[in-house]
């Protein structure tokens, strides 16, 4: 019985990783989980130059999960290489570097920075869906030619496997994943945060005070697991799935719906053990089951005709 | 490793019909717990939500926080029944520092009472002269006024009513305490930004070291998502502020550092 899965040219010992800019560079969940049991750990967005992140109010909670409105708060590319890198590899967990810029040249700087230090990185997570950013991100990854312009320029800059993780706040995410395959991507990360809102009725002023911010948590599972179902059905790269999953069957239905391997993030802000029992579970859910592989149930999914 | 703990809730006292102190058993709580650190703590809603320490009880391997209803996750807090369950991630946060302390001054208002009597009790324990002054709403609002007047040397309360102690906040007294009284004393402040915010200039004023414990929305609570930060003055030449963590680097932070 194996739980190992591959990401295209990327083994993970499992198919849990930690979602950006939940877990920071690992040292505060290092407190409350073995690290080293993680698939890997996706780094807090960086950017080229340090970002002190957006001011003010900055979470607001919803049913079932929350609002951020964090603005990629980050020591910039050099400080993540000079302090953090090294202690993400010690971690044992699977290293991936989140990468967020505010245009073309800014992405074309830090992954030729980052593809010098190729051999401590699995995987590049390009960044382009921030909410929360003014400039930038999202823009870039609303749309397809955008996408597969900058993808196909930067695959020629680094050998290391690219992932694009894109936003759900467009119309049709298989197009923008089409974009990115297009364009060399190896893998595709779905879904960033969701853009919303919150009010306060007294002030009738928004809570957040960048007025909106990013919806994850397990209200947005069941949007994520369509989108990753809709990417897998068009690419034929490999889908890792991130969007709510707060428990070892939320990770089977993402599996099932097409994702290799998957992210969790806001779950483990509420509960920081989560992930480590996720693992578990997955283990012993396969045993159960006499499933070999947990691989072989990536796109098993049988739809109703 | 740190756990999230299951706990039981062991006993709540009702202070008000929006207000209670509530005791749980968690003995690794209790063990580590420090003045000024905070628990995070479960409810029917997502997120958890943060809590300072009022005191723990090392021998009933207890500890409790004060609640005070602020929204619909405090609401459902107040309604527990003995004996509920909960689970809980704590002790959070950096407490206040006692070492080098000589004489403490403690500040609170608001919620910021509970985690002020933790202080009070240590600084018993610790031998230090201690000094509480609490601002309060009106009299019926005095909550653990009692076990304020047993834990401290002297105690001072005032009221914005003027139903009980000096008439106003409690810069009302401040201002009014002589020099000579202050000498060698450490200011620890928990309460509304504004008050903190009038006592650290009051304290600066004075030459005093003076602490607060600033309260941000908050989400892990422990360090991890970014979502409390507070601004503190930059060390670096020609940056105003950084953005420390609330949760994780404080919530105890130098009142001279703060950017209010």
């Amino acid at each position: 019985m194996s739980i190992s899965v591959k990401v295209g040219s990327v083994n993970l010992k499992n198919p849990i990783i930690l979602a950006s800019g939940t877990c920071g560079f690992g040292r505060e969940l290092s407190e409350y989980m073995d690290l080293s049991k993680l698939g890997a750990l996706s780094s807090k967005g960086l950017t080229l130059l340090p970002r002190d992140g957006n001011q003010g109010v900055r979470v607001a909670e919803t049913p079932s999960g929350m609002l951020n409105c964090v603005g990629l708060q980050n020591p910039g590319v050099d400080a993540f290489l000079e302090t953090e890198l090294d202690y993400m590899v010690r971690s044992g967990a699977g290293v991936v570097v989140n990468v967020a810029g505010h245009s073309n040249e800014d992405y074309i700087a830090m992954v030729e920075k980052l593809d010098a230090y190729k051999e401590k990185i699995d995987a590049l997570e390009l960044n382009f869906s921030c909410p929360n950013v003014k400039e930038g991100c999202m823009v870039i990854g609303s749309s397809p030619t955008a996408i597969e312009a900058l993808v196909s320029d930067l695959r020629r800059r680094t050998s290391l496997p690219l992932w694009i993780k894109l936003t759900p706040n467009v119309t049709s995410i298989s197009e923008t994943a089409k974009g990115a395959e297009a364009g060399g991507a190896d893998a595709i990360v779905a879904i960033n945060t969701l853009l919303g809102m919150a009010i306060d009725i007294r002030t009738r002023r928004p809570l957040l005070h960048n007025n909106t911010g990013g919806l994850s948590g397990p209200c947005v599972k069941p949007v994520a697991l369509r989108m990753v179902h809709d990417i897998y059905e068009a690419v034929n790269i490999p889908v890792v799935g991130c969007g709510g999953i707060a428990t070892y069957e939320d990770v089977l239905e993402f599996m099932i719906a097409g994702a290799s391997a998957v992210e969790l993030g806001t779950i483990t802000l509420v509960h920081p053990t989560r992930p480590v029992e996720i693992i578990e579970d997955l283990a012993k859910y396969c045993e159960m089951n006499q499933i070999d592989e947990i691989a072989s149930l990536t796109g098993t999914l049988e739809l109703w005709r | 490793m740190k756990e999230e703990y299951k706990i039981k809730l062991v006993s709540k006292e009702v202070l008000s019909p929006t207000c209670a102190v509530l005791t749980f058993y968690c003995p690794e709580i209790a063990e580590t717990a420090v003045p000024g650190q905070f628990v995070n703590l479960s409810c029917h809603f997502f997120l958890k939500r943060p809590f300072g320490i009022m005191c723990v009880d090392k021998n009933e391997k207890t500890f409790s926080v004060g609640v005070r209803q602020v929204g619909k996750g405090t609401e459902q807090i107040l309604e527990a029944q003995e004996g509920d369950t909960f689970t809980v991630l704590g002790p959070l946060g950096n407490g206040f520092p006692f070492d080098d302390v000589k004489k403490l001054l403690l500040v609170g208002g608001g919620t910021g009472i509970f985690p002020i009597y933790f202080a009070a009790e240590y600084a018993r324990e610790k031998n230090i002269p201690c000094h509480v002054v609490n601002g309060y709403r009106c009299k019926n609002d005095a909550f653990l006024y009692d076990r304020f007047s047993c834990v401290c040397g002297q105690f001072d309360v005032t009221t914005d009513a003027g139903d009980l102690g000096v008439h106003g906040n409690v810069m009302a007294y401040l201002s009014s305490v002589p020099d000579e009284e202050l000498t060698d004393t450490t200011v620890m402040v928990v309460g509304p930004g504004i008050m903190m915010r009038k006592v650290s200039e009051w304290a600066k004023a004075k030459g005093l070291t003076c602490y607060v414990s600033l309260e941000q929305r908050m989400a892990c609570g422990i360090g991890a998502c970014l979502v409390c930060v507070c601004k503190i003055k930059a060390e670096q030449e020609g940056k105003e502020f950084v953005h420390k963590r609330c949760c994780k680097d404080g919530p105890v932070f130098l009142a001279e550092e703060v950017i209010w």
